[in-house]
């Protein structure tokens, strides 16, 4: 089961160096980058935030599923094979496979209407990119939210981790919960855009969570599996279970609580 | 309608974030002890999320309590607005001791039919606990369902952002 303790009391004389936030519109959401600068100077740190973010605007022109021109539409209607494609797609598909495989089949890029949709993926790859970009350009620490899937490295402060707040799903202003995060946490439900999530079963929306997030190290497939647990609830659930690595915590309809244990709430 | 009962107590400690978030959906359980700032931040004393509303908080369902940490100071309660919310409408009495948000009570609710009454049973209480342990906590970011840009701008996201924008 979950496991919940007490808040620490907060501690209002934290040291900690300067965060630095920028946020930037891609793939129809906002992608908010937190960065602990270290000793980059402000235009290497522009420059660096330049190119993490043309990640992002990439990914969107390749896994647009809105542009019709976009590579990954013309593998939907079939005009084209993933090796005529940008490497890029079938680094995702290949990944889609594994998360497919890893949820038991819940979450089945192959399975949904209109062809091959990697969406419950690919936002969260695509944070994982920006991140590299970040890690590689020397910056002490960083953490990636793309539109609510986050990855991360290094340490906001010294001795602190990471700290998430997990979205309520009834309530935008609220929290259902707040995790510390090592790598990486992602979050699937219908409450911001509609019931968008397909059973793969089915082909229909389905409603077996109001609320699903999966942690660990990586972003992509956290990614995925929170939207395998949304779309299949208990039942994929206990797939992601099995999953070493991945935790979950799931928000049932009715507004009861269930996890695969491995996520510790810090409230 | 988006504006409910939050505080956003944006610490002046370097580079972090302290989020004190409550919601509607709660009834007058036990509050998490000392879970407080201990009056960290640019406390907001008394004041307790939208003004009294439409409220009728005269007819608590469950009467409220105080909170078991008495956080010292008088303690100020303010009914909110009934709202809107998935199954119906509710209202809030919040209070408030010093900084620190004591007790959240729901004296109206208000549910579309048997159903969504059965529903609201079962989640509030459920995720009460959740709300209140919420109250002092440091967060760096907000996981969630995709938002779309439009929304992003009245999310807690984007309030964290605006602290260490540049």
């Amino acid at each position: 089961m979950i496991n919940r303790r007490m808040p620490a009391p907060t501690d209002p004389g934290q040291e900690g160096p300067p965060l630095v936030t920028y946020a930037e519109t891609a793939m129809g959401t906002v992608f908010s980058l937190t960065l602990v600068p270290g000793g980059l100077p402000g235009r290497g740190l522009r420059s660096v935030l330049g190119a993490a973010c043309a990640t992002l605007h990439r990914a969107d022109a390749v896994f647009s599923t809105w542009d019709r021109q976009s590579p990954v539409s013309r593998l939907r209607r079939g005009e084209a094979l993933l090796g005529d494609l940008p490497p890029e797609v079938a680094e995702v598909a290949a990944e889609c496979q594994a998360a497919r495989r890893a949820s038991g089949g819940w979450f089945d890029p192959w399975a949904m209407p209109g062809g091959f949709d990697p969406t419950g993926l690919v936002k969260g790859w695509a944070v994982e990119r920006a991140l590299a970009v970040l890690r590689r350009s020397g910056i002490a620490a960083a953490m990636v939210n793309g539109g609510g899937d986050l990855a991360a490295f290094g340490s906001p402060a010294p001795g602190r981790r990471w700290r998430v707040g997990i979205r309520h799903p009834w309530r935008a202003d609220a929290l259902a919960g707040i995790i510390e995060v090592g790598a990486a946490v992602a979050t699937s439900g219908c409450y911001e855009r509609g019931p968008h999530l397909i059973d793969p079963a089915t082909g229909l929306a389905s409603g077996r969570a109001a609320s699903a997030t999966v942690t660990g190290p990586s972003l992509a497939m956290a990614d995925a599996l929170a939207t395998a647990v949304a779309v299949g609830g208990d039942d994929a659930l206990a797939a992601v279970g099995r999953v070493g690595g991945y935790a979950a915590y799931l928000i049932r309809p009715d507004g009861s609580e269930t996890g695969t244990g491995g996520i510790t709430f810090v409230s | 309608m988006k504006r409910a009962a939050w505080y956003l107590v944006a610490g002046t400690v370097a580079g972090f974030a302290g989020v004190v978030v409550f919601h509607s959906r709660a009834t007058p359980a036990a509050q998490p002890a000392a879970a407080g700032t201990g009056g960290a931040g640019p406390a907001q004393t008394g004041q307790a999320g939208p003004s009294a509303g439409s409220s009728p908080a005269s007819q608590p369902s469950q009467p409220a309590r105080s909170s078991p940490a008495s956080a010292g100071g008088p303690a100020h309660s303010a009914a909110g607005a009934t709202e809107q919310f998935g199954y119906g409408k509710l209202a809030v009495k919040v209070t408030v001791s010093g900084s620190r948000v004591v007790n959240v009570a729901v004296p109206v609710l208000r549910t579309l039919d048997p159903t969504s009454q059965q529903i609201s049973d079962q989640a509030i209480p459920m995720l009460k606990s959740q709300v209140l342990a919420a109250d002092g906590a440091q967060i760096n970011g907000v996981s969630g369902a995709t938002f779309t840009s439009q929304a992003y701008v009245n999310s807690v996201q984007a309030a964290l952002d605006k602290l260490h924008l540049k």
